[in-house]
C-alpha cells in the first residue's frame, strides 16, 4: 500500500509532464492575415492582390473640402475663406505656419511615403502571384497591376517634390524596422528623372488609353495618365521656380541650379505633353460642368474615385437655402477671379473693345464664369441668386441669424457641382476628383511650347481649342478674340491668364503661382469681393478689399516637418524654415 | 486507495465527533506584555498531536486525553513555558518575550523567511491587522501600514472600489498595464481583479517584496514587484469556530456643493454678458428664483440632494472554522458583504426595478491539509466567490449631476404637479430629469464567480538526504464574468408643465408611454488559468552551516475566452546559506519566459544575490551595544523583468489587414482592401529591471523598537516604447521597440514602538517611503524647444501652460492697439477679454500655442507616503488608528467638474475674475464657450493643476473585549467593536470640491470614494 502514495506523486509529475508537452494551439494566431495571404503563390485569379492595389487607391489625396471644408485654392488670390479669424485657410493663405506649426491637410509627407511604401510591397511581390488574366493588349494583368502601382509611387513623389523640392527617394527597397531610414533629400533633378524614367518603363505596360471595360477599370491610371504625369513633371521642372529662378541657387534640393532658364527643360515638356495629345485618345468634351459629374468621359485622364453624394455642394453651396439645399459657402471666389474671365468675344474686360460693362458685369461673359462661381443673379435651385447686402444668399448677420457667417466676395463657388439649376434641392452626383484632365494638357503644351518655341500656330491651336468648348465666339478672323502676332510674354500671359480660369479649383492655381514664381506678387495684396447694393431694383456694385494674403520667398517651398529633420540627420531643411532663424 | 478515500471520508463525517470525545476542556487565553498573542502553540504534555494555538484573540481551547495536567506553550520569540492545569477549566498565560529571539517569520516567494535571517527587502502584514478595516477589498487596507505599497482609490462605487496599487511607485513607460505589481496567492499567480474578490478573513498575511533578491524567483514578471498572500489554514486542535457580524454606513468623504437656481442664473447673465450676448434672465426671473414662489415655472433643485441618499448601508459577516488533528487539518470559512449604492430609491410607481448601485458578494475558502502517510501530505485548498455587481445603466450618476449641459437647477422641477416626469425644458437635448432617466433606464447587472482549486502533494524524501522534500501542485482558476443588461426601449414620458397656464407639453421625442423592458446580456469575461508548479526542497543544518536549496519548475497557461493561451513556463533556484545565522547569503534566480516574444526571444535568466550581516551577532557589538538586539546590514542586486508588453502579444508578427475598401467604378461597387499593418519587432523582448538594495534592520531596547530602513535604486530598461525618432520616409508605423530606459529611487521603511505601563499597552508606528523616477531615454524626437522634451521628466509629468496672472484691461488695450510689448495670446477665434488667464509666451513669438507647454506640476501618483498608526490596549478595551498622507502629487479636474457652462455652477465659481475682484479672484472670468483660454481641458496649466497633499485618519477601530468571567465553556471569546474608514481628511487645497485621490485630467465624476463606519460583533466558540 504504501508505493501508492509514491504512485499518487509520480501521477501527478506525469501528468505536468504531460501537459507541458501537449501542443493543442496554434503557437501564432493563424486568424491573423500575413503577407503570404495577400500575394498568394496559388491566386491565380489575384484577387488578393488586387485588394492590396484597391487599399492604396483609398489612401490618393483629393481636393474636395480638403482643407476644413474649403478647396486648397481658397489659399490663393481667387479664393478667399466664408470662415471669420485665424483658420486653417487663412494661415495657408498667410504663411502662418512653420515646420513644427503644420497645416496637415496639405502638409502631407507621411501620407505619401506610406503610398510609397505600400506601393513598393506590391511592386516587389506581386511577381509571385500566378495571375492568369490577360488584358486585351495580350499583357498579362499582373503587369498592368505592376505599373499602376510604379505609377502611383511616381505621383506620389510628385506630389512631394511640387511642396518640397527633392525628398528622398526610397527605390523599390521596402525597409524593415530597424534598418537605416536616415535617408538624405536627393536632389530636385534626381527625383524629377526618377519619375520621368517611372513614367517611361511603365507606359508600355500599363493598361491602354482610353482604358478597356471602365465600368469596372475606370479608376485605374492608363498610358494616358502616366504621360500625364510625366508631361506635368517636366512643365513644373521646367518652371521659373525651379528652372532657373531657384530660391537658394545653389541648393540643388530646391531646384536646378542654372541661374538662367534652361529652355531643354521646357521642350522635354512640350514634348512629353505633344505625345499625349497624339495619342488621340482623349478629347475635350461639349460640356465644360459635366467634365466633373459624369465619369468615364473622354477629358478625365485620371480620377481619384469618390462616391455619389453632394459633400461638394453642402460645403461650398450658398447659403440661404433650406434643408437639403443649404450650403455653407466655404470657398468664396474673389473678384480677381471673376474679372479674369473674358467675355464671350474672348476678349479680357479690361480690353476698351471687349464690350464690358460695369454695371451689368455678368452679360455677354465667358461661359465658363457662370460654370465656376455662383454670383449675383444667377440662376441656382430654381431660384435668383441675391448676393446683394441683405439678399437671401448675402443676409445681414445678426444674433438671430441661422448662419453666423455669409459670403465674403458676393460670390459662391460653383464648379464641381452637379447642374442643380432648375433642381429645387441637392441630389447625389458623382463627385470624383479629377486630377488629370485632357485641357490640363492642352495647356501644358501651350505653356511649354511659348517658352520653348514661343507663340507659334499648334499654341494657338490649344488656346482655340479650349476656347470654342467653352462658347467663346469664333469671331470673323476665327481666332476666338486672339490677337494674332502676339509675342512670347504677351502668349504668356494669355496662356496663364487661361490656365487661371479654365482649372480654377483644381488645386492648379496655388501650384501655379508658385512655380511661376509669381505669388509674391499676386499673393502680398489686397484681394477683392464685391458689395452689391439694391436700390429700387436697380444693382450698383462697388469692389471692396475683403483679405490680403501674406506670401513670403521660403513659402515657395514648404517646410520639413520639424521631427522629420530631427529624426534624421541627413534630412536638410527647407530654405527660411529653420527654426532657430 | 479505496482505505485512504473512505478515510478521508470518514474524516469529514467524523470532525464533529471527534470534538465531543472529550475528557476534559480547558480553555484559556495567553498574553504578553503587549497584549494577546496569537498563533501560540499549546499542547498537551506528553500527548502527541495534541496541539492547539491561540486564536486571533489570544485564546485558546484544549481538550486533554492525557494524564500529566501540564499545558506546553511555545511560540517563537517567546520562552516556552509549561502550566499545570490541575483542576482548572480556564487559564490564562503570561508569555515572556525571549531576548534576541526575534522569530518573527515573513511570507517570501517560494517559502517563508525569518526575518532575523532574511537579506531581501520584504514588507509584510499579518492580516488580522488589517481585518478590522471595513473595506471590501485588501487592497484598500493597506495603504500606510506596508512600507513601499502606493495606492490611489479611484472611485467608490460598490465592487469596483478597489485601490490602484503599485510597489515603491511605478518605473514602466508602459502606464496602462506595465507597472502593477504581480500578485501571488498560495503561491499561485492571481490577476488584479481577482485579488479584490478576496475576502481579508480568509488571509493570514500579505506580503509585497520589493528588491531582486525577493523577486527574481518571479523571473520575467518580477521587476513591478510582488504581492504575496497567504491564506489562513488549520492547525491541530478542537474546531474553533470565529463568527464576525458587521454592517455600517457609507457616506461619501466629500459632498460636492452647487450653487441654487438664483446664484446660478446670477453667473450665467454674467458669463453672457461677458461674452457679449444677452443676460438669458430677467430682474422678474432673478427675483422668482430668489423667493421661490414659482416652484414649478422657475425651479429650484439641488440636483445632488435630489439623486443621493446622505448615506448607504453596508454589512459584512464571516464564519470560519478551523481546527485539525495529526491527521487533517482544516480551515472552512464563509463570508457575505453586502454594499448597497448611493442613489435615492426613487418612489415611483413607473419604478419597478433596483438600478441602484450595489454590490453582494459571498466568499467560501475550504483549505484542508492531510497527512496521507508519514512522509506524504497532501492539500486541498477550495475556494469560490460570486457576486453581483449593480449599476444603473444611463451611465455615471454622478457625472449626470456634474453635467450642466443635462440639467441646471432651474431646468425642471423634479416632478410635475400631477406627479408625471419634468424634462430639461432649457437644455439642448431636453432630456427627461435625471431622477426619471435613473429609474426608468433600467441597470447593468454583472454577475462573476471566481473559482480556485489547488491541489498539492508534498513528499519527504528523508530517505534520500534528511530535510530534502518534494512538493507537486495543480492549480486552476476560473472566472466567469456575465451582465444582464435590462432596459426600456426608449425614454419614459416627460412632460414640461407651463406654471402660467397650466399646460403640459409633451417633450420633444414623444415618448407618451412607457416602452416595455428590455433584456440583452453578454459575457464579460470567460477566463481560466491552470497553474502546474513542482519543487524539490531542501533544508538542512550541518552545526553551524545552514543550507536552504529550492529549486522548482513552473508553468502556466491562461486564456481568455477564445483566444489561444498564454502560456509561461521556467524555472526557478533558491539557494540560501548562513553561518550561525550571522553571514547571510542568498543566491536567487529563475530561467523563465513567456510566449508573447518570439520563439527566439522567449526565455531570459533573472539571477540576484543578497548578502546579509548581523553585526549584533557579533561578540564585540554585543560588548559595545549590549541594548541592540538587532543589527543588520544587508544589501542586494539582481536583474528581473516583466512581460507586460504594450501593444499587445504578438508584437514580433507583422500582419496585414483588412480595411474599409474602395469603392469603383460608375457603379460605385465597394471591393475589399487589404494594407499592412505596422512593422513587427522581430526583437522584442522583456522589460529588465537592474534593482539594487541596500537595508538596516534595528531592534533595540528589549525590542520594543524596531526599526528598518532600505535604499533603493533601479534601472529599468529594454522598455518597450514605440520609437518616435523613425523617420516618416520609412512609410509605415512601427511596434514598439525595446529602448527605454527610466530610474527610480528612493527609501521606505518603517518604524514600530511598543511599551506598556501596567495595564496600560500601547504601540506606535510610522511607515515611510518616497520614490523619484526619471526617464532617461525614450527614443523622443528632438523636441522643437528644450522645454518641451519628455525625456528628463518623471514618469507621467504633466505638461502645461505656466500661469503669469489675469489678463488686465491694460493689456487687452496694448494688444488691441498691436503694441510690440502686449502679451502673447492664443489665436483662437474668441478675443481674449480681461480676467481671462494669461500664460507665459515661452517661446516669445507673441502667440499662446502649445510650444509653450512645459512641465508643470507633480506627476499624480504621490512620491510620498506616510502612515502612523497608534494603537492603545487596557484590559478589555483596545484602540487603534491609522493616520495616513500622501504627498507631492499634482491633479486637475476639466470639463463637467469644473468648466462653466459643462460643470454645474459651484462656490468656486462665485470667486471669479470680475472687475471689482481681480486681485483675489480664484477663477477666470465667466464665459459661456467652452474653447476659451480659461478651458482646463483646451489648455492645462498650472492654474488648474494643484500641487496636493493629504492626511487622512484612515482607518479607527475601537474595540471591548468581554472578559473571560462573563463568558462560558460555549463561548469562549465576545468582542464588540467599531471601526470607521476614510473617516477625517484634510487636504490643501480648495480649488476643487473633489476627494483627493481622484483621477487627474478627468471629470472628476467618478463615485465618490466612501467613508465608513461600521459596528460588529466578534464571537468565538
Amino acid at each position: 500500500m504504501k508505493n501508492h502514495y509514491y504512485i499518487i506523486f509520480a501521477f501527478l509529475l506525469s501528468g505536468i509532464l504531460n501537459i507541458s508537452c501537449s501542443n493543442d494551439y496554434e503557437s501564432v494566431p493563424l486568424e491573423k492575415i500575413t503577407i503570404d495571404f495577400a500575394f498568394d503563390k496559388n491566386d491565380s485569379i489575384g484577387s488578393k492582390a488586387s485588394w492590396f492595389l484597391n487599399d492604396i487607391y483609398s489612401k490618393l489625396p483629393e481636393g474636395y473640402n480638403s482643407i476644413d471644408g474649403n478647396l486648397l485654392d481658397a489659399a490663393t488670390d481667387d479664393a478667399i475663406s466664408i470662415d471669420e479669424g485665424v483658420t486653417t485657410i487663412s494661415k495657408l493663405a498667410t504663411g502662418a505656419y512653420s515646420s513644427i506649426n503644420l497645416i496637415s491637410q496639405d502638409m502631407k509627407w507621411a501620407d505619401y511615403y506610406a503610398i510609397i511604401r505600400a506601393t513598393s510591397i506590391f511592386v516587389n511581390n506581386i511577381d509571385v502571384v500566378p495571375v492568369k488574366d490577360t488584358l486585351t493588349s495580350g499583357l498579362n494583368a499582373k503587369y498592368a497591376w505592376k505599373s499602376e502601382a510604379r505609377f502611383l509611387r511616381a505621383y506620389s513623389y510628385f506630389e512631394l517634390i511640387k511642396r518640397y523640392g527633392g525628398v528622398p527617394l526610397m527605390g523599390d527597397k521596402v525597409r524593415k524596422l530597424g534598418e537605416n531610414v536616415e535617408l538624405p533629400r536627393s536632389s530636385f533633378e534626381d527625383c524629377v528623372n526618377y519619375i520621368v524614367s517611372e513614367c517611361d518603363a511603365i507606359k508600355d505596360s500599363i493598361w491602354t488609353s482610353p482604358i478597356e471595360d471602365p465600368f469596372i477599370n475606370s479608376h485605374r491610371p492608363t498610358v494616358g495618365t502616366v504621360l500625364a504625369l510625366k508631361a506635368r513633371t517636366l512643365l513644373y521642372a521646367a518652371s521659373p521656380l525651379f528652372n532657373g529662378g531657384n530660391i537658394d541657387p545653389t541648393n540643388v534640393l530646391t531646384g536646378y541650379t542654372n541661374t538662367t532658364p534652361d529652355l531643354a527643360y521646357w521642350k522635354k515638356a512640350a514634348d512629353a505633353a505633344k505625345e499625349l495629345i497624339d495619342l488621340n485618345a482623349y478629347a475635350l468634351i461639349d460640356s465644360f460642368q459635366n467634365v466633373f459629374t459624369t465619369q468615364n468621359n473622354k477629358e478625365i485622364i485620371f480620377f481619384r474615385q469618390r462616391g455619389n453624394n453632394h459633400g461638394i455642394e453642402d460645403a461650398n453651396g450658398p447659403i440661404g437655402f433650406m434643408n437639403n439645399a443649404h450650403g455653407n459657402g466655404k470657398t468664396n471666389p474673389t473678384q480677381e477671379l471673376v474679372d479674369a474671365f473674358p467675355m464671350n468675344n474672348g476678349k479680357a474686360i479690361s480690353d476698351p473693345s471687349s464690350g464690358y460693362n460695369p454695371a451689368k458685369p455678368y452679360i455677354n461673359r465667358d461661359s465658363r464664369l457662370r460654370k465656376t462661381i455662383i454670383y449675383n443673379g444667377c440662376l441656382w435651385l430654381s431660384a435668383t441668386i441675391q448676393t446683394y447686402i441683405g439678399g437671401a444668399n448675402n443676409p445681414i448677420i445678426t444674433s438671430q441669424s441661422t448662419t453666423t457667417t455669409t459670403t465674403k466676395t458676393s460670390y459662391y463657388m460653383r464648379k464641381f457641382m452637379g447642374n442643380w439649376e432648375k433642381s429645387t434641392q441637392y441630389g447625389n452626383v458623382s463627385h470624383d476628383w479629377v486630377s488629370f484632365r485632357y485641357a490640363e494638357v492642352l495647356l501644358n503644351y501651350a505653356e511649354a511650347e511659348n517658352e520653348y518655341a514661343g507663340p507659334t500656330e499648334s499654341v494657338y491651336q490649344a488656346l482655340k481649342d479650349l476656347r470654342k468648348r467653352s462658347k467663346i465666339l469664333a469671331g470673323t478672323d476665327n481666332m476666338y478674340g486672339l490677337n494674332s502676332g502676339l509675342t512670347q510674354d504677351e502668349m504668356r500671359e494669355i496662356i496663364r491668364n487661361e490656365r487661371r480660369i479654365e482649372l480654377a479649383f483644381e488645386e492648379h492655381r496655388y501650384w501655379d503661382i508658385r512655380r511661376w514664381k509669381i505669388a509674391e506678387q499676386v499673393c502680398n495684396k489686397p484681394l477683392h469681393g464685391l458689395r452689391i447694393i439694391k436700390t429700387s431694383g436697380i444693382f450698383s456694385y462697388t469692389t471692396t478689399e475683403v483679405f490680403t494674403p501674406i506670401f513670403t520667398e521660403k513659402m515657395y517651398l514648404y517646410p520639413i516637418i520639424y521631427s522629420e529633420v530631427v529624426k534624421n540627420s541627413n534630412m536638410k531643411q527647407n530654405p527660411g524654415w529653420d527654426i532657430n532663424k | 486507495m479505496k482505505k485512504i478515500v473512505f478515510f478521508l471520508y470518514m474524516m469529514f463525517i467524523m470532525l464533529p465527533v471527534v470534538s465531543y470525545a472529550q475528557q476534559r476542556t480547558i480553555t484559556g487565553t495567553v498574553k504578553d506584555a503587549g497584549g494577546i498573542v496569537v498563533g501560540a502553540v499549546i499542547l498537551e504534555k506528553d500527548v502527541p498531536n495534541s496541539g492547539t494555538s491561540t486564536d486571533e484573540n489570544g485564546n485558546f481551547k484544549i481538550i486533554l486525553k492525557g494524564k500529566s495536567n501540564r499545558l506546553q506553550v511555545s511560540l517563537m520569540g517567546y520562552n516556552p513555558k509549561s502550566v499545570d492545569v490541575t483542576g482548572k477549566q480556564s487559564v490564562d498565560i503570561v508569555l515572556q518575550a525571549a531576548e534576541h529571539a526575534l522569530n518573527e517569520v515573513v511570507t517570501v516567494g517560494y517559502g517563508s523567511v525569518k526575518r532575523i535571517t532574511n537579506t531581501g527587502s520584504v514588507s509584510s502584514i499579518s492580516a488580522k491587522e488589517i481585518r478590522n478595516v471595513p473595506t471590501a477589498n485588501v487592497q484598500n487596507a493597506l495603504i500606510g501600514k506596508l512600507p513601499g505599497f502606493v495606492s490611489q482609490q479611484r472611485s467608490g462605487q460598490p465592487g469596483k472600489d478597489a485601490a490602484d496599487f503599485f510597489i515603491r511607485g511605478v518605473s514602466s513607460l508602459n502606464t496602462a498595464d506595465g507597472n502593477k505589481p504581480l500578485i501571488i496567492v498560495d503561491d499561485i499567480e492571481y490577476g488584479y481583479d481577482q485579488l479584490q474578490q478576496i475576502n481579508i478573513n480568509e488571509i493570514e498575511d500579505i506580503s509585497i517584496l520589493k528588491d531582486a533578491s525577493t523577486t527574481a524567483v518571479y523571473g520575467i514578471k518580477g521587476a513591478n514587484g510582488v504581492l504575496v498572500v497567504k491564506t489562513r489554514r488549520g492547525a491541530s486542535g478542537a474546531p474553533q469556530v470565529n463568527l464576525r457580524l458587521e454592517s455600517g454606513m457609507l457616506t461619501p468623504v466629500k459632498t460636492p456643493q452647487f450653487l441654487d437656481s438664483y446664484n446660478t442664473a446670477l453667473l450665467v447673465n454674467e458669463a453672457l454678458t461677458n461674452d457679449g450676448l444677452a443676460p438669458q434672465f430677467n430682474d422678474e426671473d432673478l427675483t422668482l428664483f430668489q423667493n421661490g414662489t414659482d416652484p414649478y415655472g422657475h425651479p429650484n433643485v439641488n440636483w445632488y440632494d435630489a439623486i443621493f441618499k446622505k448615506y448607504s448601508l453596508q454589512s459584512n459577516s464571516n464564519i470560519d472554522i478551523s481546527g485539525g488533528n495529526d491527521l487533517v487539518k482544516y480551515f472552512i470559512s464563509g463570508g457575505y458583504l453586502s454594499q448597497n449604492g448611493n442613489l435615492q430609491d426613487f418612489k415611483d410607481p413607473q419604478n419597478q426595478v433596483n438600478t441602484n448601485y450595489f454590490y453582494r458578494r459571498y466568499n467560501f475558502r475550504t483549505n484542508i491539509d492531510m497527512k496521507a502517510t508519514k512522509t506524504l501530505s497532501l492539500r486541498l485548498d477550495l475556494t469560490t466567490r460570486f457576486g453581483n455587481i449593480n449599476q444603473p445603466r444611463s451611465a455615471n450618476a454622478v457625472s449626470e449631476v456634474y453635467d450642466f449641459q443635462k440639467i441646471h437647477p432651474y431646468s425642471a422641477p423634479f416632478l410635475n404637479p400631477n406627479g408625471s416626469y419634468a424634462y430639461a425644458y432649457d437644455t439642448q437635448d431636453k432630456l427627461p430629469t435625471i431622477n426619471a432617466r435613473l429609474a426608468n433606464q433600467g441597470y447593468n447587472r454583472s454577475n462573476r464567480t471566481d473559482f480556485n482549486v489547488l491541489f498539492g502533494a508534498t513528499q519527504d524524501l528523508g530517505v534520500i538526504t534528511k530535510g530534502l522534500t518534494a512538493t507537486a501542485r495543480v492549480a486552476y482558476a476560473g472566472i466567469e464574468q456575465y451582465t444582464r443588461q435590462l432596459f426600456r426601449g426608449a425614454l419614459p414620458p416627460s412632460y414640461h408643465y407651463n406654471s402660467v397656464n397650466g399646460a403640459y407639453t409633451l417633450d420633444p421625442r414623444g415618448n407618451y408611454v412607457f416602452e416595455s423592458y428590455v433584456v440583452t446580456g453578454n459575457v464579460d469575461t470567460y477566463n481560466s488559468n491552470i497553474t502546474l508548479q513542482t519543487y524539490l526542497n531542501w533544508d538542512r543544518t550541518f552545526g553551524n552551516h545552514n543550507l536552504n536549496i529550492l529549486a522548482l519548475y513552473n508553468q502556466q497557461s491562461s486564456s481568455s475566452k477564445a483566444d489561444v493561451p498564454s502560456n509561461f513556463r521556467g524555472v526557478t533556484m533558491k539557494f540560501g546559506y548562513n553561518y550561525k545565522e550571522k553571514y547571510l547569503i542568498d543566491i536567487n534566480g529563475a530561467y523563465n519566459g513567456t510566449d508573447r516574444f518570439a520563439a527566439a526571444n522567449r526565455y531570459g535568466l533573472f539571477p540576484a544575490i543578497a548578502l546579509g550581516w548581523r553585526i549584533s551577532e557579533e561578540p564585540f557589538f554585543q560588548d559595545a551595544f549590549p541594548g541592540i538586539s538587532l543589527l543588520k546590514i544587508r544589501g542586494s542586486y539582481g536583474m528581473v523583468g516583466s512581460d507586460v508588453a504594450s501593444g499587445g502579444r504578438y508584437l514580433y508578427t507583422q500582419n496585414y489587414y483588412g480595411g474599409g475598401g474602395y469603392s469603383f467604378g460608375e457603379s460605385h461597387t465597394q471591393y475589399s482592401s487589404i494594407y499592412e499593418g505596422s512593422l513587427g519587432n522581430d526583437n522584442v523582448t522583456w522589460e529588465k529591471a537592474k534593482k539594487k538594495d541596500i537595508g538596516l534592520d534595528l531592534n533595540m531596547f528589549k525590542n520594543r523598537l524596531s526599526f528598518t530602513i532600505d535604499y533603493f535604486d533601479d534601472y529599468r530598461y529594454d522598455q518597450l516604447v514605440t520609437r518616435q525618432s523613425v523617420s516618416n520616409v520609412l512609410g509605415i508605423g512601427v511596434s514598439p521597440m525595446n529602448v527605454a530606459i527610466t530610474t527610480n529611487k528612493g527609501f521606505d521603511g518603517q518604524l514600530n514602538y511598543r511599551m506598556n505601563v501596567g495595564d496600560f499597552d500601547f504601540t506606535t508606528g510610522l511607515v515611510f517611503q518616497y520614490f523619484r523616477n526619471k526617464v532617461i531615454f525614450q527614443d523622443e524626437s528632438m523636441p522643437a524647444f528644450t522645454w518641451l522634451a519628455r525625456t528628463g521628466q518623471r514618469i507621467d509629468q504633466p505638461f502645461g501652460y505656466k500661469y503669469i496672472g489675469y489678463y488686465t484691461a491694460e493689456d487687452i488695450a496694448m494688444i488691441n492697439s498691436g503694441d510690440k510689448n502686449a502679451p502673447a495670446t492664443p489665436i483662437t477665434e474668441v478675443p481674449i477679454q480681461a480676467g481671462d488667464l494669461k500664460y507665459e509666451d515661452i517661446d516669445k513669438n507673441g502667440v499662446i500655442n502649445e510650444y509653450d507647454q512645459k512641465a508643470i506640476g507633480k506627476p499624480n501618483l504621490p512620491s510620498t507616503t506616510l502612515g502612523l498608526s497608534l494603537g492603545g490596549r487596557y484590559k478589555g478595551f483596545s484602540m487603534n488608528m491609522l493616520i495616513q498622507g500622501s504627498f507631492d502629487y499634482s491633479f486637475s479636474v476639466v470639463g463637467t467638474g469644473i468648466e462653466t457652462f459643462q460643470s454645474q455652477f459651484q462656490p468656486i465659481h462665485q470667486q471669479r475674475w470680475t472687475v471689482d475682484n481681480s486681485i483675489n479672484a480664484s477663477y477666470p472670468r465667466l464665459t459661456s464657450l467652452a474653447s476659451t483660454i480659461n478651458s482646463p481641458r483646451n489648455y492645462m496649466s498650472d492654474y488648474w493643476l494643484i500641487n496636493a497633499l493629504y492626511v487622512r485618519l484612515k482607518t479607527l477601530d475601537l474595540g471591548y473585549q468581554l472578559p473571560s468571567k462573563f463568558l462560558n465553556k460555549d463561548i469562549t471569546n465576545v468582542r464588540f467593536f467599531m471601526s470607521g474608514y476614510n473617516l477625517f481628511t484634510f487636504t490643501n487645497y480648495d480649488k476643487y470640491q473633489q476627494d483627493p485621490e481622484v483621477a487627474s485630467n478627468t471629470n472628476g465624476d467618478s463615485y465618490l470614494n466612501q467613508r465608513s463606519i461600521s459596528v460588529g460583533v466578534q464571537l468565538g466558540f
